[in-house]
């Protein structure tokens, strides 16, 4: 008689040797999204292990998609080819979960989710970029998704400087150091997502605008005023502000070269989920570094909270830390591991704090097809009285492709 | 069934877009690729017996001030149409700033010299010849020397149907040096779908060369290369460019230390690199890339350090090797005596 173990084994053998199977019969891909089909270039030009960018890539984007130093050779999205790419990835999931109501086990292959990406020049100082998330009913073998424009943004830049960038719309807004977009695990990072009840986690994107600039002595500076919450109605006015100021050390970014450290802070005002009441505020204040010595990346960063009681319907403001530290190992263009530990600490009246282990690695048949491996451990404090901690556990083998 | 639509839409517009490698034919700005034919100016068609006689003058060392020096001196076909000394040596053995540039594929320039600093071929054939450094004539001298020699005034009036003139010598020199292409390398046979024409490495080395290595945007197009000038930090040291490139011509302090892209092609046979002849191999030429050039206040954006792995570097130094086109078949030409048969 086989047992579970035996029969989760084998499930991951199954998952394993498909996956094997998909790699193998997958043509060889052209690295061909928005970008790269404009430019002719591979993705390895901006990601040093797609999605996550490297320097030049991290130039190109805040250059307002426009290449540093070659601006005048760019074409507008009317010259060039089609500026549509897509991003998906299908593999095996498993997800459990124990002392974690309405949440159900996953064992199964599944489709995780589609971004349709459009991007480009408008005209010569006018980018835009956009990503549509269609709206896909989970069910057997699906995970769902929400519909959403996403994101759906236009930068403006100077002509005449670094010094000043205009991004208008819905964007990733720049406090976040290390995007949640393109970030290389699956496991979330947990004090981006972690937020009061019907606010927004820190890292999602939001609507406004955003200032941003940069130029010698390696510094960079962003600030921005956004709607803020979704638990705003229409009528309230723009209401959270941030500002963010990073110093970079050595030749590079600090994302695949150099040295970057960064601080940002960030007031809001959001009502309660519950409705009524007026605005109440909440505070973030972070500091972050990414450090590269040869292989290695290492990523560090800090976030510390404040939010007024009424956001949380507690007793007291509710004040948290967390954070993460996470290290990349890239020894080859088409290899990448990764280990990351995170953390958020809360009042026990809010029942949040959270550990969280993640593992993996990912291995690029081609540049813009991944072989993806992750392991992620979380363990958070008892949501109920009387349940014991809550704990997840995650393994995904994936195919994760774009193009 | 609304999934089933969603996925029949997805997939339609995947095939759409999945149309094979971007290339400059579908419209992609930086891509490599196969050389088009050579651009000829209208004012200037390729003529056999024009190029013949441009051959003649680019070999002569007539042309110098102590006519010991030749274009082919610096110039020369037995070493990629380079010089292998980091600057040439002209007359009275005489240093020039930079490294002679190869004349491959110098048609495709849309500048010419290091700093741009001549429009045409046409243009730049007379450069050298004035140079005081270099072949150390005043145009008049080198015409009158022209005339001297019965054969070329026979072949200018030929050909031009004028006396020997400052013009003359310029679209000859010109046309002939529009004959030097680098062309047929295993990079092309590869493009044109021979796709054991390459070696792994080299295979390797051409999708470093376009991704992680960050070569393209300046080393794009057919000829490998965009034609523009970019800071690379060469030369800078102690707070003061050597040599301030771009900046003598345009007076532009965003020009400072900038000098012309080299096209790649052949590049194995042109030794040593970069405008001063600093770097005396292609892998020293990488492995000052891999460190991100030289700070200076106007380094180019896009000059960051690498991390290339030592096998990276070897794919990298495999395909600009497998740039190396077939050899221009050039016979020294047989020169014309002077007026009593010297």
């Amino acid at each position: 008689m086989r047992t579970n173990a035996m029969r989760s084994v084998s499930r991951l053998g199954l998952g394993a040797a498909a996956l094997c199977v998909a790699a193998a019969l997958m043509q060889p891909a052209s690295a061909v999204p928005v970008f790269a089909r404009k430019y002719g270039f591979n993705c390895t030009m901006c990601h040093s292990a797609f999605p996550r960018l490297n320097d030049f890539g991290l130039r190109y984007r805040r250059n307002g998609y426009r290449i540093p130093g070659r601006e005048n050779l760019e074409k507008l999205v009317y010259e060039t080819p089609t500026p549509l790419a897509m991003r998906t990835s299908v593999g095996y999931n498993s997800e459990t979960f124990s002392n974690t109501p309405e949440t159900t086990n996953v064992a199964e292959f599944q489709l995780n989710g589609l971004d349709m990406l459009s991007a480009g020049l408008l005209g010569r100082n006018i980018g835009y970029f956009m990503v549509y998330t269609p709206q896909i009913a989970a069910g057997r073998g699906v995970a769902g998704q929400d519909g959403a424009l996403e994101a759906a943004n236009v930068v403006l830049s100077s002509p005449r400087s670094t010094w000043f960038y205009a991004r208008l719309g819905r964007f990733e807004p720049a406090y976040v150091p290390f995007s949640v977009k393109r970030s290389l695990t699956v496991a979330s990072y947990e004090i981006y997502d972690f937020a009061f009840p019907g606010g927004p986690p820190f890292a999602d994107t939001r609507t406004g605008v955003e200032i941003t600039g940069w130029g010698d002595p390696g510094i960079r500076y962003a600030a921005g005023l956004i709607d803020g919450s979704d638990t705003n109605s229409a009528s309230d006015s723009p209401a959270d502000m941030y500002l963010r100021l990073e110093k970079v050390i050595g030749a590079g970014e600090g994302q695949t070269a150099g040295h970057r450290i960064g601080l940002t802070g960030y007031r809001g005002l959001a009502r309660p989920e519950s409705g009524a009441s007026p605005r109440k505020s909440f505070t973030r204040v972070g500091a972050d570094a990414s450090m590269n010595v040869g292989i290695w990346n290492l990523g560090v960063q800090y976030l510390h909270g404040e939010d007024n009681r009424e956001l949380w319907g507690t007793a007291e403001n509710v004040k948290f830390d967390g954070g993460f530290a996470e290290l990349l190992c890239h020894p080859r263009t088409d290899l990448v591991a990764f280990a990351r530990y995170d953390w958020v600490d809360t009042p026990s009246s809010v029942r949040m704090g959270v550990n969280r282990w993640t593992v993996g690695g990912r291995y690029y048949l081609e540049d813009s097809v991944a072989v993806h491996l992750e392991y992620s451990h979380r363990t958070q404090s008892p949501i109920q009285t009387g349940l014991g901690h809550a704990t997840e556990r995650l393994f995904t083998a994936r195919v994760d492709f774009a193009l | 069934m609304r999934i089933l639509t969603l996925g029949i839409a997805a997939f339609g517009v995947l095939l759409w877009l999945a149309h094979g490698n971007p290339s400059a034919a579908d419209g992609a700005m930086f891509a490599n690729g196969l050389l088009p034919p050579v651009p000829v100016p209208a004012d200037n068609p390729m003529d056999a017996a024009k190029v013949e006689l441009g051959k003649q003058l680019y070999f002569d060392t007539r042309l110098s001030k102590d006519s010991t020096t030749s274009c082919a001196t610096c110039h020369s076909p037995d070493h990629g149409w380079a010089d292998p000394k980091p600057v040439s040596e002209g007359v009275g053995r005489q240093k020039g700033g930079r490294n002679a540039p190869t004349v491959l594929n110098s048609a495709y320039m849309p500048l010419q010299f290091w700093d741009g600093r001549a429009a045409t071929l046409e243009e730049q054939a007379l450069g050298p010849i004035q140079n005081p450094v270099e072949m150390a004539m005043t145009m008049v001298e080198a015409l009158d020397r022209i005339k001297a020699i019965p054969g070329y005034v026979e072949a200018f009036r030929r050909i031009f149907g004028t006396e020997p003139t400052e013009e003359g010598v310029a679209k000859a020199i010109a046309a002939f040096e529009r004959t030097v292409i680098s062309t047929d390398s295993p990079y092309d046979r590869y493009v044109r779908g021979n796709r054991s024409a390459m070696s792994p490495s080299a295979v390797r080395g051409m999708n470093l060369f376009n991704g992680k290595a960050h070569c393209t945007p300046c080393h794009s197009g057919p000829n490998f290369s965009d034609g523009d000038f970019h800071n690379l930090g060469v030369g800078y040291a102690a707070g003061r460019y050597a040599d301030k490139g771009r900046f003598d011509v345009t007076k532009n302090p965003a020009d400072l230390g900038k000098f012309k892209t080299p096209g790649l092609r052949s590049i194995a046979l042109t030794a040593p690199y970069l405008h001063d002849g600093s770097e005396r191999t292609l892998a020293d030429v990488i492995e000052f890339y891999d460190r991100g050039g030289n700070p200076n206040p106007n380094l180019d954006p896009l000059m960051l350090p690498l991390h290339l792995t030592a096998q990276e570097k070897a794919d990298l130094v495999a395909f600009l090797e497998a740039l190396t086109g077939e050899p221009v078949k050039i016979t020294p030409p047989t020169l014309p005596p002077a007026a009593g048969g010297k």
